[in-house]
C-alpha cells in the first residue's frame, strides 16, 4: 500500500473495524481513506477507524476524514474514529473541529461484547 | 588405337617373308615375274630390241623392293642378266647392263627411304617422290650405264647414243611409273578397309571403259587418246590408287603397244615424235592417276581427320558443358546455401544487437536517475560501463528512503552478463526494495531476495551487500552477501567492513544472514563499489583493496568535506585506466552530514514523497536539540504544513518542482522555523478547506507569511522547552 502507513480491516458483526498504522500526510491521504471507503461492505452499520498507531496527521488526512464520513454518512453508515486522549493527533483534531463532526473514542470498542460499549 | 597399326602411318615394308621357304619363293617369284616383265616390255621396244619405250621390269624391282625390302636385289640382279644375255653382245655387256637395272631401283627405293616415302602413296608428297626420285632420278643410273654399254660394244653407233640414252630413260622412268603403282597398290585390296562389291563393280566399270576406250582411240587416227586422262582422272577421285593404278595400267599399256606398231595416233610419226608424245600421255596417265589418287586420298584423310577432331572436339565440348553445368549448378547451391547462412547471420546478428539494447535499457533504468536527496547525509554514486566488453554487465547499486528517515544502501553484482543478467538484476532490485520498506532489517531483506533468486528459473549468482543507517545516530547495520566489503574512511584511516559476511545469493539452498553493525563517525564516509574497481589483470584482490584503502585516504583527505561528487570522480580516475575499463565498475559515497552550529538546513525537491524526510530530518534535530516531544508534535505538524503548502500551490502549473527549503534555528528556548520556495504564493482560501494555515496558527506561537516575486517565506515560531529528554 505505502511505505508511510499501513491500512487493516476486519468485520466484526455489523461493525467493520480499519486501522491505520504510521503517518498519514500529503502524499498518502487520498489513497489510504479512498481505499477504505471503497471496500466498506455495504451491509456494515457501523465503521470503527482506529487511529491510535497512527504518528502523524496533517490537513490532507482531516480533509480525507472529513470526505469519508460524508460519504458514509450518504450510505447511512456511521464512522467512529479511535484516538487516544496522548495520541499526537489528538491536537490537529481539536484545532479542526474535526471531533465536533465525527464522533472520536479514547479507546477501540470492547470486541467481545456484543453491544458497543458507552465511551468513557 | 593401340593393337592394329594404321596402314596409313606404316613405313617399312610390311610383307617381307620371314620364314626359309617363303623368302627362297619370294625370290624365284620376284625373278621371274622381272624376267616375264621383260619379256612383254622386249615386245615392246622402238630401238633395236634393247631399248624399250615402257621397260616394266623397272617397276617391278622397285615395287618389289619397296614392298618385300631391298633384300631382294639378287633376284633383280640374275634375272636382267638372264634377260640382258640373249640381247647382248658380249657377257660382261649383258653383265654391266644387268647392274645397271639392279643399281637403278635400288638406288631408286634408297632415295624413297631417305624421304619417308609411304607406298600407299596417299600423300602428295609420295606422288612427287616416286616421280622426281624414283623415275626420273634414279633411271638416270640405268640408262647411262645401259646406253653407254651399248655403245661401247658397237651395238649403236656413238651418234645415236643421246636418242638410245633418252629412250632408256624414259623407258625406265615409265616402267616406275606406270608400274610401281599398279603394282603397289595390289596389297592395298587387303591392307585397306575391304571394298564393299560396289566398289569392286565400279573399279571393274573403269577398267572396262578404259579398255574400251584406249582399244578405240589408240586404233583411231584421231588423236583421242587424252580421253583416257578423263577416265583415270575419274576412278582416281572414285576409288583412288586401288581404282586407278589399274585403269592407268591398262591405258599405258596400250598407248605403247599402239606406239610401237604404229598404229592409230602414233601412225606417220618419227621415232621422237612416238617417243615424246608416248611418254607424255604415259607420264599424264601416270600423274592423273596416283597424283590425284594421292590428292583426293590426302583430301580425304583430313576430311576424316578434320570430322574425328570436330567429334572429339564436340565429344570435349560436351563432357566440359557437362561439367561446367554441373559446377555451376553446385556455385548456385553454394550461392544460396552462403545466402541463407548469410540471412540466418543477420537475424542473429539482429537479435543479439536488439538483447543488448533491451539489456542496456533495463540497466540504464537500474540505475537511480538521480540520487534521492536525504536529509542528514550527502550520497554520491558512480557507474563505468566497461569499455572492452560490449556486453552490459550485472553492476547495479540503490538508494532506498526508508520510513523514520533511515536509509537503505544496496550495491550487487549479478554474475554474467546480457539480457538475463540485467533481468535478474531487475527482479532482485525491485524484490530489495520491497523488503526494504516492509522491514528494514539487514538480515530479513536479505533472506527475502535470497529466496528469490533461489526460485529464478535460471538461478544466477548474486552478490549483494545491503545497509541501512540511520543519520540521527550514525548507526550503520548491514549484511553482506559474498560482495566485496564496505569501506569506512575517517580522519585518514581506512577501515572494511568485514563482518556480516555470508556466501552470494543463490549458491546454496540454505543461507543463514547475520547483522553487523558500524558507528558512522561524524565526518566519516562510507565507500560502496563492484569488482570492477578493485580487480585488475595481473594483480590479486588483496592488492586492489590496498590501493583503494590508500587512494581513498588520500582523495578524502584533499576533497571539500561536502563535495562527494568529486571524491568519486577522483577514486574512479585514481583506481581505473580510463581506456581500458575491464570489467563494470559501481561507485557509492555516503557521508553524514553536519550540523555544526546547532542549526537545521534542508534543501529537497517540492515533491510531496519528501514530507516524510524532512519530518524526518527535522524531528531528529529537535530531538537531539533537546526539545520536548509534545512541542516536537506540534511543529511537526505545523513545519508539514507549510512544506505541504508548497509541495501542492508553489510549482503548480510548472513541469518541474521547484526545491523546498526549510531552516531551523532554536535560541533561548525560542524555535525559529522558516519554509521558503521559489515559486508563487495563493490566498489560503483558494487551497482545500485552509485548515493548513488555521493549523499553523494554532500549532505555533506565531506565523508570518511574506511573498516576493523571487518566491514565498513562511515563518514559524514558538517557544519550547529544553533539556526535557525522556
Amino acid at each position: 500500500m505505502s511505505e508511510l502507513a499501513r491500512l487493516e480491516t476486519s468485520l466484526v458483526g455489523e461493525t467493520q473495524h480499519a486501522s491505520i498504522s504510521g503517518e498519514i500526510d500529503l502524499s498518502n491521504a487520498r489513497l489510504l481513506l479512498d481505499t477504505i471507503a471503497a471496500t466498506m461492505p455495504d451491509d456494515a452499520a457501523v465503521v470503527v477507524l482506529d487511529l491510535t498507531a497512527t504518528t502523524y496527521l496533517d490537513s490532507a488526512g482531516i480533509a480525507g476524514l472529513f470526505r469519508l464520513a460524508e460519504r458514509l454518512r450518504i450510505r447511512r453508515q456511521d464512522l467512529r474514529l479511535v484516538v487516544p486522549p496522548d495520541s499526537p493527533i489528538r491536537a490537529v483534531l481539536h484545532l479542526t473541529r474535526l471531533d465536533h463532526v465525527i464522533e472520536v473514542d479514547d479507546s477501540p470498542p470492547d470486541v467481545s461484547a456484543s453491544p458497543a460499549p458507552e465511551p468513557a | 588405337m593401340s593393337g592394329v597399326r594404321d596402314p596409313a602411318t606404316r613405313h617399312t615394308p610390311s610383307l617381307v617373308p620371314q620364314s626359309r621357304p617363303a623368302r627362297v619363293a619370294t625370290l624365284l617369284l620376284v625373278a621371274l615375274a622381272y624376267y616375264a616383265s621383260a619379256r612383254l616390255g622386249l615386245g615392246l621396244s622402238l630401238v633395236e630390241a634393247n631399248v624399250t619405250p615402257l621397260w616394266p621390269p623397272t617397276g617391278v624391282a622397285v615395287a618389289a623392293m619397296l614392298v618385300l625390302g631391298r633384300s631382294i636385289w639378287p633376284s633383280v640382279a640374275v634375272a636382267a642378266f638372264a634377260v640382258n644375255l640373249p640381247i647382248s653382245d658380249t657377257l660382261l655387256a649383258a653383265a654391266v647392263t644387268a647392274v645397271g637395272n639392279t643399281a637403278a631401283p635400288y638406288l631408286a627405293v634408297v632415295l624413297l627411304d631417305r624421304v619417308g616415302f609411304r607406298r600407299q602413296l596417299e600423300r602428295q608428297r609420295d606422288a612427287l617422290a616416286i616421280v622426281f626420285l624414283g623415275a626420273l632420278g634414279a633411271m638416270l643410273v640405268s640408262a647411262t650405264i645401259g646406253a653407254s654399254t651399248l655403245v661401247v660394244d658397237g651395238t649403236i653407233p656413238l651418234a645415236d647414243l643421246p636418242t638410245a640414252w633418252t629412250v632408256w630413260w624414259t623407258g625406265d622412268a615409265m616402267g616406275v611409273v606406270i608400274v610401281a603403282p599398279f603394282l603397289l597398290s595390289l596389297p592395298l585390296l587387303w591392307e585397306l578397309e575391304p571394298w564393299p562389291l560396289r566398289r569392286w563393280l565400279e573399279a571393274g566399270a573403269f577398267l572396262l571403259a578404259m579398255t574400251a576406250l584406249i582399244g578405240w582411240a589408240a586404233q583411231s587416227q584421231l588423236p583421242l587418246l587424252f580421253l583416257a586422262l578423263a577416265v583415270v582422272g575419274f576412278a582416281a577421285w572414285q576409288l583412288q590408287l586401288r581404282g586407278a593404278a589399274p585403269v592407268a595400267l591398262v591405258a599405258s599399256l596400250v598407248a605403247t603397244w599402239a606406239a610401237v606398231r604404229d598404229r592409230g595416233p602414233f601412225g606417220g610419226l618419227s621415232l621422237l615424235e612416238q617417243v615424246a608424245t608416248l611418254q607424255a600421255f604415259n607420264v599424264c596417265v601416270a600423274l592423273a592417276s596416283f597424283v590425284f589418287a594421292s590428292l583426293v586420298s590426302e583430301r580425304r584423310r583430313e576430311e576424316r581427320e578434320l570430322e574425328r577432331a570436330a567429334a572429339e572436339l564436340e565429344e570435349h565440348v560436351q563432357k566440359r558443358t557437362l561439367q561446367l553445368s554441373t559446377a555451376n549448378a553446385r556455385l548456385v547451391q553454394e550461392i544460396r546455401e552462403r545466402s541463407q547462412a548469410q540471412e540466418q547471420l543477420t537475424v542473429e546478428e539482429a537479435r543479439s544487437h536488439r538483447e543488448h539494447e533491451i539489456a542496456e535499457t533495463l540497466q540504464r533504468s537500474l540505475m537511480p536517475e538521480r540520487i534521492a536527496e536525504l536529509p542528514g547525509v550527502a550520497i554520491a554514486a558512480r557507474y563505468v560501463p566497461a569499455t572492452a566488453d560490449l556486453q552490459v554487465g550485472g553492476d547495479w547499486y540503490d538508494v532506498i528512503p526508508l520510513p523514520d528517515g533511515l536509509v537503505g544502501l544496496a550495491i550487487g553484482d549479478v554474475a554474467g552478463h546480457g539480457l538475463q543478467a540485467a533481468a535478474t538484476m531487475v527482479q532482485v532490485r525491485m524484490a530489495l526494495r520491497a523488503y526494504a520498506l516492509q522491514d528494514p532489517a539487514p538480515a530479513t531483506v536479505m533472506r527475502g531476495v535470497h529466496q528469490l533468486v533461489s526460485q529464478l528459473r535460471v538461478p544466477e549468482m548474486v552478490t549483494l551487500l545491503y545497509l541501512v543507517h540511520d543519520p540521527s545516530t550514525g548507526s550503520l547495520r548491514f549484511t553482506n552477501a559474498g560482495h566485496p566489503p564496505a569501506l569506512v574512511v575517517h580522519d585518514g584511516e581506512a577501515t572494511y567492513l568485514t563482518d556480516g559476511l555470508a556466501p552470494p545469493l543463490g549458491v546454496t539452498s540454505e543461507a543463514l544472514f547475520s547483522e553487523a553493525t558500524h558507528e558512522l563517525a561524524a565526518g566519516a564516509t562510507l565507500l560502496l563499489y563492484t569488482d570492477g574497481l578493485v580487480e585488475r589483470r595481473g594483480a590479486s584482490i588483496a592488492k586492489g583493496l590496498a590501493l583503494l584503502a590508500d587512494e581513498a585516504v588520500q582523495s578524502v583527505a584533499t576533497s571539500p568535506a561536502l563535495d562527494l561528487e568529486g571524491l568519486c570522480d577522483e577514486l574512479l580516475e585514481a583506481m581505473l585506466d580510463e581506456h581500458q575499463v575491464a570489467d563494470d565498475v559501481a561507485l557509492v559515497a555516503l557521508r553524514p552530514i553536519l550540523s555544526a552550529d546547532g542549526s537545521l538546513s534542508l534543501r529537497l525537491p517540492a515533491e510531496a514523497r519528501v514530507l516524510v524526510q524532512v519530518r524526518g530530518a527535522v524531528r531528529r534535530w529537535l530531538r537531539e536539540a533537546g526539545v520536548a516531544d509534545v512541542d516536537a508534535a506540534d511543529i511537526l505538524v505545523a513545519c508539514g504544513e507549510a512544506c505541504a503548502n508548497v509541495v501542492q500551490h508553489a510549482y503548480s502549473g510548472e513541469p518541474a518542482a521547484g526545491p523546498l527549503e526549510v531552516e531551523a534555528h532554536l535560541a533561548q528556548g525560542t524555535l525559529e522555523l522558516t519554509v521558503r520556495d521559489r515559486g508563487r504564493w495563493r490566498a489560503p482560501a483558494d487551497r482545500g478547506g485552509g485548515w493548513g494555515l488555521q493549523l499553523m496558527r494554532g500549532l505555533m506561537d506565531d506565523v508570518g507569511v511574506e511573498h516576493t516575486d523571487a518566491g514565498t517565506s513562511v515563518h514559524l515560531r514558538r517557544e519550547v522547552a529544553i533539556g526535557v529528554r525522556p
